[in-house]
């Protein structure tokens, strides 16, 4: 639905931009959150924040952080979620959330490849009810706070260590650690939605080991409000993932220092724009700052917004490029008919041609 | 407008300029001096030297697997201040903004991605179109393709490879197809460790040697401008002269281009097993006269190596500085990212700086030798000044070898090396050259009618200072930097070719995708619409 609202009132939209430019030129701190859109809203709100000094954050920070820092501190062996769907003989799915995460996880890697004659899967602490469909799982585990012991037990038993006589599971996990270096390409996936940073880097650190002697590979799955693909937008904007800041001119990137919520919080930023294109979403922090909420209507919002624009879904209301969890890839997608709603990129480009300070882009 | 140069020292050896000249320009083109015409604008160049601007065959500027390393390595970033005023690392190059930036400054106008896999062609074009100023394009890999692999286990003609490598360009928007260590990342996904030319593809049944050939012919038969891109097997491994050798005996002369040749310079004489082999190579590179290389120079200091050969990088991963890695294995070639410091105490690194060194001064003819760094894994581009000016002056690459292990500058030949490159070769090497390998007959020369991307330089005892900071840099006519500083940044476009080809591969393509991987191929596809800016491409013509 178009609209744009300046509190609860109906608004222009050239009356709720001029009055969105207007906070954000009063702002000393501003900051630019949700961050849930396409590349081109991506590149539209970091090319923002870098006119106006902003802070840029991700909804979905938190998850794209923890794989990020197991990257950065030791790296990392990954695939492809096609090369894991063709060749991956064995897979090893680790943890909670992987089908909230990614809903076609079934139907993508579950069923028979192309080019193999059979696919084990094995699923360690899965959720409730993820493999309910799926007799041929084997399941080790039900309870995820015991995932991080069972992924120590596992990499120390591949690796010949002893390992603790109570261990969970040990009888299946030392059966899984003699089967794991007999796969030709086995694929572990998981969602750091639902694993911490210790954890991903213990399976991280597993996948490693095994290919001293055979090839294995690592899935992670990426959360979703086009989190990966702002995540690429900031990468080659700005040198650094989202959490960064153009304060002083030049962008810095601090996972604690740039985290929109405790911002808010602590009353270091004074004003947000907060963009949740997927979904109408209002933020999650408490405390109260002038928000310029792009999204779909008020109804999410407890206390209207300083000022809202609607915009429209990116790939269904209007054009988009979006990372393809299918491919691991950012993709194109043409809508036939566009809708009659604004796109976040629409909304940001009005705001900073509103703005006094030129664009850098 | 019409604007005059006026009474610069003009370096254009494509028309065979080398003295004092005008150089004129109107709407964006060079045009003939006008009679009795009054130019609007005058700079005057007197004193300076004046050349087309520079491109870049060869740098791994954007894409999936470049913002991977920036991910990978944030810290880099940060050390970059620690340079304050003198930008030599990766580290100031590091986004797209910064990267046309630093070009442009040093009087590029053109530079080539070589290395975008076809599913992250929309990628790497999204990255490319937020690079000011430098117009660009890309290469797009093949060679590790089960589509293709599958074409030459099943001996089908020249034909569908034709056809395939036209669908492949057109869908991923590129100017040429580089080959990586063909069939060696297929092999690593079936545990292989090392791929050398004749080695086979396990499955497939298919040998190296035979994928890049047919590559290559079907490049030439396409009638594409640029030769077959190949990044031959057993990269930066000792002795791996001979593989190199090999791959120049097998181009059997037809068009071939062999990318970052100083990696592939290696024998094993000496103390450490570890020697310069580039005169050899030298050598067989004079001697081909259908061959062009690129150096892929080496300089010191901290970098992070970025290729698609990932069975090369993942070999590489335990000499990662500082230690931390990411090996991908992708749908076709994937990629591995290992950071690395090349130091000048190290003596193979020496070796290997030397190395790159003699394969620029001892190939003959500039017009087949082309200046790179493979950025950013032999050095980052924003080390070319300094490699210019080892280039045009012996007595500095004598004082730098001083400084280097003794026992490292004694198994190269570098030392006997007297030869300076002239202005014009390095315009040659830089400029002319380049555009008549890519096929852009309006670029890397100042006649009448070419796009007026032109480099003005003012002389400095100090050459590199003279190519890092141009006195002036117009592209496509417009004042873009003066005396290194970036004035406008307006955003150029990206060059790629469309050779014709057979209707029945768009139906091929669709039925191979939709079997294989369950979806249909328009992931892959490039649209103009998908890139966010307007008229985003510029097409190539084929040769006739």
């Amino acid at each position: 639905m178009a609209g744009a609202w300046i509190r609860d009132k109906p608004a222009t939209l050239e009356a709720a931009t001029k009055e969105a430019a207007k906070l954000l030129q009063a702002s000393r701190m501003p900051l630019i959150a949700g961050l849930g859109t396409d590349v081109a809203g991506a590149r539209a709100a970091i090319a923002l924040a870098q006119q106006i000094g902003a802070v840029i954050d991700h909804m979905h920070s938190a998850a794209l952080l923890r794989d990020l820092d197991v990257m950065r501190e030791s790296g990392m062996m990954i695939t492809t979620p096609n090369e894991a769907r063709l060749r991956g003989d064995l897979l090893l799915l680790v943890g909670a959330g992987l089908v909230e995460t990614w809903p076609e996880i079934s139907a993508r890697l579950f069923e028979k490849s192309s080019v193999l004659n059979s696919r084990r899967i094995v699923w360690l602490c899965p959720s409730n009810g993820n493999t309910e469909a799926h007799s041929d799982i084997e399941t080790i585990g039900n309870n995820p706070r015991n995932l991080p012991v069972m992924l120590a037990a596992l990499r120390a038993r591949c690796a010949g260590h002893a390992v603790r006589n109570d261990t969970p599971d040990l009888r299946k996990i030392d059966a899984l650690a003699s089967e794991l270096p007999q796969a030709r390409f086995g694929v572990a996936v998981w969602s750091a939605a639902e694993n911490d940073a210790l954890t991903i880097e213990m399976l991280c650190g597993l996948v490693k080991d095994l290919n001293a002697t055979t090839r294995f590979s690592g899935l992670p799955l990426a959360p979703g409000n086009d989190a990966a693909a702002v995540q690429q937008v900031s990468g080659w904007m700005t040198g650094f993932p989202v959490r960064t800041g153009f304060g002083r001119g030049d962008p810095e990137h601090d996972p604690w220092r740039f985290d929109g919520v405790r911002l808010v919080d602590t009353g270091e930023a004074d004003c947000a724009l907060w963009i949740s294109a997927y979904h109408p979403m209002a933020p999650p922090w408490k405390r109260e700052v002038p928000i310029i909420a792009l999204t779909n209507g008020l109804d999410c919002f407890d206390r209207p917004p300083a000022v809202a624009i609607s915009v429209g879904q990116p790939g269904t209301d209007h054009d988009s490029v979006e990372y393809l969890a299918a491919t691991g890839t950012l993709a194109f997608s043409r809508v036939t008919s566009r809708a009659n709603v604004m796109s976040v990129a629409d909304a940001i480009g009005g705001i900073a041609a509103t703005l006094p300070v030129p664009s850098p882009c | 407008m019409l604007t005059r140069l006026a009474g610069g020292h003009i370096v254009d050896p494509a028309n065979g300029r080398d003295g004092v000249g005008d150089v004129w320009f109107r709407d964006g083109r060079l045009v003939a001096p006008p009679e009795n015409g009054r130019p609007d604008e005058t700079y005057d160049v007197a004193g300076m030297i004046v050349m087309a601007g520079a491109i870049d065959i060869h740098s791994h500027i954007a894409g999936s697997n470049e913002n991977l390393g920036r991910l990978l390595l944030p810290e880099q970033r940060y050390a970059a201040f620690e340079h304050a005023g003198h930008v030599t690392t990766a580290k100031g190059a590091w986004t797209t903004a910064e990267t046309g930036r630093l070009y442009a400054a040093m009087g590029f106008t053109t530079v080539v991605e070589p290395a975008v896999l076809p599913e992250h062609a929309l990628h790497a074009h999204l990255e490319l179109a937020d690079i000011p100023i430098i117009d660009k394009a890309t290469l797009t890999v093949l060679g590790n393709d089960d589509f293709l692999l599958n074409l030459l286990r099943r001996r089908e003609g020249g034909e569908a490879v034709r056809d395939y490598i036209a669908w492949t360009l057109a869908t991923s928007r590129a100017l040429g197809i580089k080959v990586i260590n063909a069939g060696g990342a297929a092999a690593f996904k079936d545990n292989v460790r090392s791929f050398s030319l004749d080695d086979v593809v396990p499955e497939y049944g298919i040998s190296s040697r035979a994928i890049f050939k047919a590559l290559q012919k079907a490049v030439h038969e396409l009638r594409l401008p640029h030769p077959l891109h190949l990044h031959c097997n057993n990269l930066g491994i000792p002795g791996n002269v001979e593989t190199a050798l090999a791959t120049i005996q097998a181009a059997e002369g037809l068009p071939l281009h062999l990318a970052h040749l100083q990696f592939y310079g290696y024998g094993k004489e000496g103390p450490r097993g570890f020697s310069s082999a580039a005169a050899r190579l030298a050598d067989a590179v004079n001697a081909a006269k259908h061959l062009t290389i690129d150096v892929g120079q080496v300089m010191f200091g901290q970098t992070v190596t970025i290729s698609a050969d990932v069975l090369r990088q993942f070999n590489a991963r335990n000499g990662a500085r500082p230690k931390k890695w990411i090996i991908l294995d992708g749908d076709s070639n994937g990629a591995g990212i290992v950071p690395y410091a090349y130091r000048a105490n190290d003596f193979y690194n020496a070796v290997q700086w030397a190395a790159g060194l003699e394969l620029f001064l001892l190939i003959n003819d500039p017009w087949r030798v082309f200046f790179t760094t493979d950025h950013p894994n032999g050095a980052p581009f924003t080390a070319y000044p300094d490699i210019l000016a080892l280039l045009l002056d012996r007595s500095l690459r004598a004082e730098w070898m001083t400084k280097l292990p003794k026992e490292a500058i004694e198994v190269t030949t570098l030392p006997s090396i007297g030869r300076e490159y002239t202005l014009n070769e390095i315009a040659i090497m830089t400029r002319a050259a380049p555009a008549r390998l890519l096929g852009l007959r309006d670029r890397g020369h100042l006649a009448a009618g070419a796009i007026a991307d032109i480099a003005v330089y003012a002389p400095f005892k100090d050459k590199a200072a003279m190519f890092r900071n141009a006195a002036f840099v117009f592209k496509s006519g417009e004042l873009v930097v003066r005396n290194g500083n970036v004035l406008h940044q307006p955003f150029g476009r990206t060059l790629n070719v469309h050779p014709a080809r057979g209707r029945a591969i768009e139906r091929r393509m669709r039925d191979y995708y939709e079997n294989r991987y369950g979806l249909s191929p328009d992931f892959m596809t490039v649209a103009d619409l998908a890139i966010g800016r307007p008229d985003p491409f510029e097409t190539v013509p084929c040769l006739s």
